[in-house]
């Protein structure tokens, strides 16, 4: 060991090429002498230990390696043992010191796990493949029609047709719609299971397999076939057990035998979650170019050929679709998405804020804990400037100082993980319904454990390097010699820390800016008057077996009397029902004309949202009537309908003058419609979506099988009211399904939840870099006190009020203050640019938002300023003066 | 690795031939370590030492000596420093480890019993049933 060491300490000394020659020539030399005492002549003796001793050139080779590498070994090992060492001299100055240790450790463990659990949620939901092979090849394909305004729109039956065999790029397409359907038989009662129809294809394009049994053969969409089912392995555990013998038997969907192909693998979803597929079955002569809306598309684009391409191809067929079809198809065009930007494009501009505001909360961490360690080097000058004066070279100080910050973050990183696993466990429930979709697999993994260490490595040496350095390159003789007065005042160090406590007060204004300006958009989009009342109302949503609900008289029937039975029940208030109710996405549009009205220039052409709606819909959703009357029972004549308008409709299409008494054509019914009422506009779309003119048809004229039911109540839970909700149904009829069951004011919230969690997740932020920021600054203050104890104990001697004395203290963190606000406010107006998108109802240069923020900031900061100078306040002149 | 090989010179009608031999690599080590336990030696000593021991039957092939030193070396069964010689050259001197005497002591019980399995075999005069 002992030789070991004398090695480390003359490195330099190490030649294995010469000590290897060296020792070789001894070893010739030694024999040579030998032999020659013996009486052999020179010449013969040196040619008889040459031939002894073999090829040495291949010796010296083979023992220069083995040299070589105890030299590597060595020196890892020295490395190693010497960063041991250090650690250990730094784990126990640390714990001599609790209260900056703590501090310390918990504000890298913050950076470090709110860092970790940001960029592995990032890395979640932006990059990891979504679950099928492939998945770059994958897109959604929606109908576009940039001239009227219309993205995303679903598409038409035609539409797919030609894309699909017209195309030169892809190597297929499919069409799915979403579906849900009733499952009867196996264990339980009846339930309403979600899933879609799909093109045979549809799987094959996605390539996935079956766990049991087959996917759709080619033909079975074709109209007349058996029925056939695809079913989600959740489904098959839960309602068949499990039971591998269940492929080729037949389960009850919808009332009717549907014989079950195969069984998905486990996890496997579609679209959403999905639980049975059976084929997409349409009458094509039925289906016209016009009607979009209804169907989903998805392809796989060939190898080597990238979406641009693919999107070329399409418009290629979209054009020559617009000269064969001029009236349905002139202007409309495939919009074509890579799948992963289909479904989680509108997180990547929140996770993007995200990832900025978190690099800015790790920098302000780095600041402060360089902060911290600057404060404890000052303190320490005198100890590191004696083991400097003892003989200890200026890099191993530094190194030292460096192991300690390391430590300091090892641990912090240890208590990140922690937190960064806590941290994703939320952002899990920040999710609609409290999970993520299917496609986004929120964890910690060996990736993100890997990227906290390596986050903690940059952490520690970031915050570690400067403070290390400045500390070992401090003068030593100054240092002692400032020592022996007590405490150095150290005008460059502060000057440094001052910086430090600068920027962190500029990147606390720049998220809290952020944050504010994000926390207003949810505030005024959770507080924007929706124009309907959803406090109170519970919804639920009912689809009749067309098998056992043959007509639509049948089916109006039974809607009558579920309406009438649960108005009976008490604390109900008001009850009815529509096709879809406001944020559901029902958002079913058409063309609406005026009769008498000149027709429309093309492109030009009125589009209103139309559905059917029961007399006491409005009622129940507390949207008053303007003026006419409200539908009754007797508005029943679907020959001549009448309908309810909204003021939006009133403004867009009769020029705000009185429609009561026009007729006009809409979607909703082959026949002109009497508009007899007007409704208050409300919010049927999903904010921050725009409402636009809107016509209601009654329910009785065109009865449904699938219906919203919506019950007011006078209860302030309205969930109270789901028992007697559920026997009613299941009084009239056992095998219908109740799902969606949930209050209105859910439906609500949860359409917030981007917004929500984007306001969160940056003030957590905010509120983090504040304290840091405070944190930074009492730290400057309580030292720069402490370094002036004297001063102050002469001022306070010679007269100073104690007021005088905190105007002095209090000054210098005013500076302070100021300068970060300062540039912190810059540098916000520069970054907002990044939020304007998700910004609703504020603008970005806001200029509350610029002016309330420092406000907050002067008085944090003169909180944590005010301790340390009431502390300077305190001073006793004897003691401060004595203390030298 | 360097193969650890023993130069054997064996009497014949024509005189001295010499005729290497391969040996276990453990062997040549296992040689060096016995050498080391009596004392500190250099490498040309070690060399002597087996050459004399053996009645220069047994004589090591002496470059090879050294990288089997220094792979000693590397597994810490031996150790070195630089010494002034009574010739006044720079010299490398070895010295067991204790990890290196426990290896010798090791080593030579597995020696014996390899002896005394094979002399065993070759002294048994009749065909095991």
């Amino acid at each position: 060991m002992s030789e070991r060491w004398l090695r480390w300490f003359q490195p330099s000394r190490r030649d294995p090429k010469r000590d290897v020659d060296d020792e070789i020539q001894f070893h010739l030399e030694a024999r040579i002498s030998d032999l020659v005492a013996r009486g052999a002549r020179p010449e013969d003796a040196r040619r008889q230990a040459l031939h002894e001793f073999g090829d040495a050139d291949v010796v010296r080779a083979d023992t220069v390696r083995i040299d070589e590498r105890i030299i590597r070994r060595d020196r890892r090992a020295d490395w190693i043992s010497e960063f041991i060492r250090d650690a250990r001299v730094g784990l126990r100055s640390l714990l001599r010191t609790p209260a900056y240790t703590i501090t310390t450790v918990l504000c890298a463990a913050l950076g470090i796990g709110v860092t970790g659990a940001i960029v592995s949620a990032s890395y979640s939901i932006l990059v990891r493949p979504l679950p099928y092979p492939r998945d770059e090849q994958l897109v959604t394909i929606y109908a576009d029609n940039p001239g009227r305004g219309y993205k995303n729109v679903n598409i038409s039956w035609p539409d797919f047709i030609a894309w699909r065999d017209r195309n030169q790029t892809f190597s297929g397409i499919g069409i799915f719609t979403w579906n849900s359907n009733t499952v009867s038989g196996g264990s339980g009662d009846a339930e309403r299971v979600t899933g879609s129809e799909i093109s045979p294809n549809l799987f094959a394009i996605l390539d996935v397999r079956p766990a049991i049994g087959r996917l759709f053969l080619q033909n079975e969409d074709e109209r007349g076939r058996a029925p056939v089912v695809l079913i989600s392995h959740r489904l098959w555990l839960r309602r068949f057990g499990g039971d591998s013998a269940l492929v080729g038997r037949t389960i009850n969907l919808d009332g009717r035998a549907h014989t079950v192909v195969g069984v998905m693998s486990p996890g496997f979803n579609f679209p959403q979650s999905g639980d049975v597929w059976v084929p997409f079955k349409t009458d094509p002569a039925l289906e016209s170019h016009a009607n979009r809306g209804y169907a989903g598309a998805i392809g796989r684009i060939k190898p080597g050929v990238t979406v641009e391409q693919a999107r070329a191809d399409l418009h290629r067929v979209d054009a020559q679709l617009a000269r064969e079809f001029p009236n349905e198809n002139d202007g409309w065009q495939a919009g074509v998405l890579t799948m992963r930007d289909d479904l989680v494009g509108e997180l990547r501009r929140p996770l993007q804020v995200f990832l900025v505001a978190v690099a800015m909360v790790l920098l302000t961490v780095c600041a402060n804990l360089a902060n911290l360690m600057l404060a404890r080097g000052a303190a320490r000058g005198r100890e590191v400037a004696i083991r400097a004066a003892l003989g200890a070279s200026r890099g191993r100080i530094a190194r030292q100082l460096m192991t300690e910050s390391i430590v300091t973050a090892v641990l912090g990183g240890v208590i990140g993980v922690g937190i960064a696993w806590w941290g994703v466990r939320l952002l899990r429930f920040a999710f609609p319904d409290q999970s993520p979709p299917f496609y986004v697999k929120l964890g910690l993994d060996a990736l993100a454990i890997g990227f906290i260490v390596l986050i903690t490595l940059v952490t520690g040496i970031l915050f570690g390097s400067v403070p290390a350095l400045r500390t070992a390159r401090a003068n030593l003789d100054a240092t002692l010699r400032e020592g022996s007065r007590g405490a150095g005042t150290g005008l460059h160090r502060s000057r440094l820390r001052a910086a430090l406590v600068v920027s962190e007060i500029a990147l606390s204004v720049v998220l809290m800016v952020g944050a504010a300006l994000l926390a207003r958009s949810y505030k005024n989009l959770a507080g924007s008057d929706l124009g309907f009342d959803e406090r109170h109302v519970l919804s639920a949503r009912i689809t009749l077996p067309s098998s056992d609900y043959a007509t639509r008289a049948e089916v109006a029937n039974f809607y009558q009397r579920l309406l009438t039975d649960l108005r009976r029940l008490p604390g109900v208030v008001a009850v009815g029902s529509a096709q879809g109710i406001p944020f559901s996405g029902w958002n079913v549009q058409g063309e609406a004309t005026v009769e008498g009205a000149p027709a429309p220039k093309r492109g030009e052409e009125l589009v209103a949202h139309y559905q059917r709606v029961t007399p006491d819909y409005f009622k129940a959703i507390g949207v008053p009537l303007v003026r006419g009357r409200w539908f009754t029972d007797a508005d029943r004549d679907s020959l001549n309908p009448v309908i309810i308008v909204n003021e939006l409709m009133v403004a867009k299409a009769f020029g705000g003058r009185d429609p009561i008494g026009k007729r006009m054509g809409g979607s909703g019914s082959p026949h002109a419609a009497t508009v007899i009422g007007v409704i208050k506009d409300f919010r049927h779309y999903r904010l921050p979506e725009p409402m636009g003119p809107a016509m209601y048809y009654p329910y009785a004229s065109y009865p449904g099988w699938q219906q919203t039911v919506v019950i007011r109540t006078s209860h302030d839970h309205p969930q109270s009211v789901i028992p007697e909700l559920r026997t009613a149904v299941r009084a009239i009829d056992k095998r219908v399904a109740l799902y969606q069951v949930q209050t209105f004011g859910e439906v609500v919230s949860r359409s917030f939840w981007r917004q929500r969690l984007q306001g969160n997740v940056v003030s957590v932020f905010a509120v983090l870099a504040l304290c840091l920021a405070c944190i930074g600054l009492y730290g400057v203050i309580s030292y720069a006190v402490a370094q002036r104890t004297r001063e102050l104990g002469v001022r306070i001697a010679l007269g100073a009020s104690r007021g005088r004395v905190v105007w002095l203290v209090g000054r210098q963190s005013a500076r302070l203050v100021l300068a970060g606000v300062a540039v912190g406010l810059l540098a916000s107006y520069f970054a907002v640019g990044l939020l304007s998108s998700l910004l609703y109802g504020v603008r970005p240069t806001d200029p509350g938002t610029f002016a309330l923020v420092p406000a907050i900031l002067a008085v944090v900061a003169f909180l944590a300023a005010v301790i340390p100078a009431a502390r300077a306040a305190r001073v006793d002149p004897i003691i401060a003066m004595r203390s030298e | 690795m360097y193969a650890g090989s023993i130069v054997a010179y064996t009497s014949n009608a024509d005189g001295y031939m010499p005729r290497t031999v391969d040996l276990l690599q453990g062997t040549l080590d296992l040689l060096i370590l016995k050498t080391l336990s009596w004392g500190p030696a250099h490498g040309y000593a070690v060399a002597r030492w087996i050459e004399t021991l053996t009645g220069e039957v047994l004589r090591v092939g002496e470059g090879s000596l050294y990288p089997a030193l220094h792979r000693l070396e590397e597994r810490d069964w031996v150790e070195s420093s630089w010494q002034i010689s009574s010739t006044k050259r720079r010299t490398k001197v070895y010295r067991l480890t204790p990890k290196g005497r426990q290896q010798l002591k090791t080593e030579t019980g597995t020696w014996s019993q390899f002896v005394d399995a094979v002399a065993k075999v070759l002294k048994t005069e009749e065909r095991p049933l």
